[in-house]
């Protein structure tokens, strides 16, 4: 019950909805209370034969009301803690966003998507239904159970009550067993199921590969097996599910049972009329629900504490990343200067940089080249405050870049990354996606400069063309020019291009490095990339090796050293010739 | 009603029909279960009419002979006990039957994908093709286990609360079915109503995951974009449309469920009791009769109950059924066999002759192609992305049907050999190097359970794959990750080598990899290519300089056609593209590409 105080300040937030409900889903209850005992009147004046056609007009009538009113009731109660529990919701998603804004992004790489966005529906869902069928049970299972219980005992009889419910507990902790073993048979079932997509999954993803082995048929002897597990699972689900309807059904006939036979007895005494044993049964069909919500209860409320758990704790999550105490938010300008001694990964024991000293001066071309896993991503994340260095420090323009806000640093920088993430949205959307209101013209600017716009031309819808899962597919090239033309929009200080060139061909890298160039006089570009031709024209070409710097200089400076860069210039010029065939030749 | 909604009922009734179809492979069962069922229901039925029985025949003239009374009450409770019983085995039954069903329904719809063409592939997003082998089946076995099972369990009930209430009295049961037309309008309205409230619930709720999800993946451009209150305030109008929709089906659910069903059944009480009450003005009535009467009634109610909240369910069913089957019906097969020959792949000859090919019928992306690569013989194929090298590969594969000119293999089409020969013989390489779940032995074997821990062992010593294997944890055990996450590109390139090589291909399909990897692996490579091209036929991709160079024959492709073709020598003395390549090498003399020559 530990949930109904944790959420106590939803309940104070929405006080009025919540009083309001119960007080109307308590009344509702009081109103079922009233056609069984209008029935024991009627059958007792039907058997006598006193009825008159008046009396029966009076109490029909009676009824049409208590019936309109009880619609009513139930209706507000209803829309009153049914509605707070999805506002609660809301609330809750909300709050889970605006706090998943601020985490920085080693958290996203630490934590699986999928994980988290379990949190934001399934944990959420049964809080929902903690704030609403929870609060709807727990009143529901004591005030409905306790007015059906007093109607009974005080204006039938309590003796043959309490004969009557002796089987009911009995039925309470059956249910309630049941549900907790459908919960965990649940989740198995879900296991397996989560499992068999993967298999699927896996299957769709390797088609050539398993139709280059012939491995169609033991995929589909595998598949088999899969979901029979599903299958089994879920009939180990059905087992339990299924003990509800009976065991309700039977222990309740057990109740009527005994009703009749004691309330015979009683009857034939003249302690009791024929009528109000009609009524007793009624209101012992409608103690059902009670018993059965008293059940549900403890597991609504078991799974909703959890999952309320699991998000506070989500919630709890402090940004690794913030601004320090009185961080100027002057957005910074200049020359960078790097100035590490060493920079290792939160959690790793060997160092990621070491001894990174250079400066770039305000309007100049970096490049930084090297192998996979020398440090140039991790040299650029640094630039962008993804981590913090503890061993050293950048600065731009003089400043550390700890020294301004993290908004003020990031207004400084366009970044191209390496994975081009496009948004489902309209590629004009995507390109002004720094700047939403740029106008059209601005957008066709900065698509030109990218080589992209005769590309964005030849869709059908043009700019209006929606990219991402609902849209259209594109290229890996198309990608990575949009969201260069992206980061132009911006127009920032200081622009990095973390191997965003790769999948554009030689020609369309040229022209767009042209572009740049133009376009950025006395504004920083800082380019990595794994094709040197990227590089060829900067300012400063640093070559990174194991974290260290181990060649610098212009090309034509690296050119000469013969040195690493040399070595793979060569080579890259060659295998360009091979791979572009005879065209260029 | 228009000519569109027509069409739609047709379509929903032909669904609905193939679906059912599906309990012909349990025609006992279902028979078995539904004669239970009816078992249940009689005995759930007779209840209130042995209440009925006692109050009339005993209570009111109060006379209680011992022995009748305990049968009549062993009977009660046997009733019970029977409908539990057999309704446990029933309910049971059917959710088997259901499951077992989504079975084959499952295992048709993956069989089949397995047996499409590359063709629906290139066509489908894979996240689509997933969701309707898992999530859509899942969507119609909810409709089996919960919509079917609860509308036949719920309308026998119904029935036969209406024999009982005819065996009582037929005059009052028949003013009773005046209430049928009242619940059936108000099933008609609530379903008309709510499926469409549902479904934008549900389009609201994906829109919301969808966009959660993006943002979790883009979180780190939105920050560098300083865009997160502009994303919040989106996500925030999508939350609240989510809520608007589900506050709306809260609505619909208030105004239309429980409380409008407890009030036709006050106007059943109400009807009940004006009978009798109205009888009793004259006539004396039997007071067992109402009571049951009214037993009835009560239970009446919890079957359309238990209707209407499945009505939702059903709706989407329907559409995820006619997903499902429309996949079944996917005319894309994958080439096949044509003819019985069955020749056998012997020396390994391969040649195209006259290929004209295009993936959508209209655009030809090979032109002509004609080449042979005799026995042993390896054949180069150069040019830049979207010359055509893939789409040889491609067809040599049979991976898509060939419409002008053709392929042998040993002098035999390619349209003439068996699946199981063709998969056997040629040995197709990647560059995108798949790797399963499962062990890396599993990974080098795939499902030939014949091939030895032994043969594994050999066929990764071969490519040198062994080196690093060993030096894992559990070595030719050690797990495998989702798509092989754990190793090195240039690690999974070696074990896709050996998983090749364990077949012993003659002819060999290379797309070698472009991407970067470190220079020991790279060496590794290296190596094991030019052992595995050694006796063997081989048709690659070549990016490595090792791999053309020693090629019989190099084809330059540029737009479909073979522009340029003969050995390294032959394209040197042409002063073309190689000639430039020669210049180079000895304009610069730079490491790895002397050491290559």
């Amino acid at each position: 019950m530990r949930i109904f105080i944790d959420l106590w300040w939803f309940f104070k937030q929405e006080r009025l909805k919540y009083s309001f409900g119960v007080i109307f889903l308590m009344l509702s209850s009081f109103l079922s209370m009233i056609p069984p005992y209008v029935v024991g009147i009627l059958v007792d004046d039907i058997r006598t034969r006193s009825l008159t056609p008046l009396t029966l007009g009076k109490w029909i009538a009676f009824l049409v009301i208590i019936g309109i009113i009880y619609y009513f009731t139930g209706y507000i109660w209803r829309q009153l803690i049914f509605g707070s529990s999805i506002i609660l919701a809301n609330q809750l998603r909300n709050d889970l966003y605006k706090h998943f804004t601020k985490l920085s992004p080693n958290f996203f790489q630490k934590r699986r998507i999928g994980d988290l966005m379990a949190h934001a529906t399934n944990d959420i869902n049964a809080v929902q239904g903690a704030a609403g069928e929870g609060i709807l049970t727990l009143f529901d299972s004591i005030t409905l159970g306790g007015m059906v219980i007093v109607t009974m005992s005080v204006f039938i009889s309590w003796k043959l009550t309490l004969i009557t419910l002796l089987p009911m507990p009995i039925m309470v902790i059956l249910t309630m067993y049941y549900g907790s073993l459908l919960h965990k048979r649940f989740g198995k079932a879900q296991a397996a199921f989560s499992d068999l997509n993967d298999k699927v999954q896996e299957n769709v993803s390797g088609v050539r590969v398993i139709k280059a082995f012939g491995e169609e048929d033991a995929q589909i002897t595998m598949f088999r097996k899969a979901s029979q597990d599903v299958v089994n699972k879920n009939i180990a689900v059905a087992k339990v599910d299924s003990l509800f309807d009976p065991t309700i059904t039977f222990i309740v006939a057990f109740c009527y049972f005994l009703a009749l036979i004691f309330g015979s007895v009683y009857v034939v005494g003249g302690s009791m009329t024929l009528g109000g044993l009609t009524s007793f049964t009624l209101y012992l069909g409608q103690l059902v629900w009670p018993m059965l919500a008293f059940g549900f209860l403890f597991n609504i409320v078991e799974r909703g504490s959890a999952s309320y758990d699991r998000i506070r704790r989500l919630l709890a999550i402090k940004p690794e990343i913030t601004d320090q105490k009185g961080a100027s938010d002057q957005v910074p300008s200049g020359s960078i200067d790097f100035s590490i001694r060493s920079f290792r990964y939160p959690g790793s024991d060997s160092d990621a940089l070491t001894d990174i000293r250079f400066q770039v001066n305000q309007g100049q071309t970096l490049g930084i080249v090297g192998k996979t896993g020398a440090g140039k991503t991790t040299l650029l994340r640094l630039l962008l405050r993804e981590f913090d260095i503890k061993d050293g420090q950048i600065s731009i323009g003089g400043t550390a870049i700890q020294a301004v806000t993290l908004d003020a640093l990031r207004s400084a920088i366009g970044y191209v990354p390496q994975d081009h993430i496009l948004f489902s949205a309209t590629i004009a959307e995507n390109i002004a996606f720094a700047k939403p209101e740029a106008s059209q013209e601005e957008v066709e600017r900065v698509a030109k400069l990218a080589s992209i716009h005769e590309d964005i031309l030849h869709f059908k819808e043009g700019y209006e063309t929606v990219v991402g899962e609902r849209g259209v597919t594109l290229s890996g090239g198309q990608k990575q020019r949009i969201s260069i033309a992206r980061a132009l929009l911006a127009d920032p200080e200081l622009l990095i291009f973390d191997d965003s060139l790769s999948a554009v061909d030689a020609r369309t890298e040229v022209s767009i490095l042209h572009a740049l160039k133009h376009e950025r006089r006395n504004k920083t570009t800082l380019i990595s990339a794994h094709r040197l031709s990227a590089v060829e024209h900067a300012d400063l070409i640093i070559v990174m090796g194991d974290g260290k710097i181990i060649e610098r200089g212009t090309h034509e400076d690296l050119i000469q050293a013969e040195g690493w860069y040399a070595e793979m210039y060569a080579h890259q010029q060659l295998e360009s010739l091979v791979s572009e065939g005879g065209t260029k030749a | 009603m228009n000519e569109e909604q027509n069409l739609a009922q047709l379509s929903g009734r032909r669904v609905m029909r193939r679906l059912l179809s599906y309990l012909k492979y349990f025609k006992k069962k279902v028979i078995i279960t539904f004669i239970v069922l009816l078992i249940a229901t009689g005995a759930d039925v007779l209840g209130p009419i042995v209440m009925k029985v006692f109050i009339d025949d005993y209570l009111t003239p109060r006379v209680f002979p011992v022995q009748p009374l305990i049968l009549l009450g062993a009977l009660f409770i046997g009733l019970y006990a029977i409908s539990a019983l057999f309704n446990y085995y029933q309910v049971i039954s059917f959710q088997k039957i259901a499951l077992n069903i989504i079975q084959i329904m499952r295992v048709e719809v993956f069989s089949k994908v397995q047996h499409l063409g590359l063709r629906f592939f290139d066509q489908t997003p894979g996240g689509s093709l997933v969701s309707r082998i898992t999530n859509d089946t899942e969507t119609i076995k909810d409709l089996y286990v919960t919509v079917l099972s609860t509308i036949v369990n719920s309308t026998i009930m119904m029935i036969g609360i209406f024999a009982g209430m005819f065996f009582l009295d037929a005059r009052l049961a028949l003013i009773c079915f005046i209430l049928m037309p009242f619940l059936l309008v108000l099933m008609w309205v609530y379903r008309t109503l709510s499926s469409k409230v549902y479904r934008v619930t549900r389009v609201k709720l994906s829109q919301l995951n969808a966009k959660l999800n993006e943002s979790l993946q883009g979180m780190s451009m939105i920050q560098a974009m300083r865009q997160q209150k502009r994303l919040r305030r989106e996500f925030g109008k999508i939350n609240n449309d989510h809520k608007k929709a589900l506050l709306k089906s809260v609505r619909l659910n208030s105004l239309m469920l429980r409380s409008a069903v407890y009030s036709v059944y006050l106007i059943g009480l109400m009807m009940i009791l004006s009978f009798f009450g109205i009888q009793s003005f004259d006539n004396a009535v039997k007071i067992g009769v109402l009571y049951a009467f009214i037993n009835y009634l009560d239970r009446f109610f919890d079957p359309i109950n238990q209707i209407m909240q499945q009505l939702t369910i059903f709706q989407q069913a329907m559409v995820s059924a006619e997903r499902v089957f429309g996949l079944l019906d996917d005319q894309r097969m994958a080439p096949v066999q044509r003819g019985d020959v069955n020749p056998a792949v012997q020396e390994g000859r391969v040649e195209f002759r006259n290929v004209t090919f295009a993936y959508d019928g209209k655009n030809p992306v090979l032109k002509n192609i004609s080449f042979t690569a005799n026995p042993g013989e390896t054949i180069a194929l150069v040019g830049h992305t979207g010359s055509g090298k893939s789409s040889i590969i491609n067809l040599l594969m049979r991976f898509y049907p060939i419409e002008q000119g053709t392929v042998f293999i040993d002098g035999q089409p390619l349209t003439a050999f068996s699946d199981g020969e063709l998969r056997k013989r040629i040995g197709l390489v990647l560059q995108d190097s798949f790797m399963f779940v499962g062990d890396v032995a599993d990974n080098i074997r795939l499902s030939h359970e014949k091939l030895t821990d032994e043969q594994v062992r050999k066929a990764a010593e071969f490519v040198q794959a062994d080196h690093f294997i060993t030096k894992l944890p559990k070595q030719y055990h050690e797990p495998v990750g989702e798509r092989g996450a754990t190793f090195s590109s240039g690690q999974r390139q070696l074990l896709s080598f050996a998983r090749t090589m364990a077949q012993d291909p003659k002819i060999l399909v290379l797309d070698e990899a472009t991407a970067s990897v470190d220079t020991e692996t790279e060496e590794a490579i290296q190596t094991a290519l030019s052992k595995m091209r050694k006796g063997r036929t081989t048709i690659a991709i070549a990016h490595r300089l090792s791999t053309i160079q020693d090629a019989d024959q190099i084809l330059v492709l540029h737009r479909g056609e073979i522009v340029e073709r003969g050995t390294h020598q032959e394209l040197l003395q042409k002063g073309g593209l190689y000639f430039n390549m020669y210049q180079l090498q000895h304009g610069k003399g730079a490491g790895e590409v002397s050491s290559a020559q």
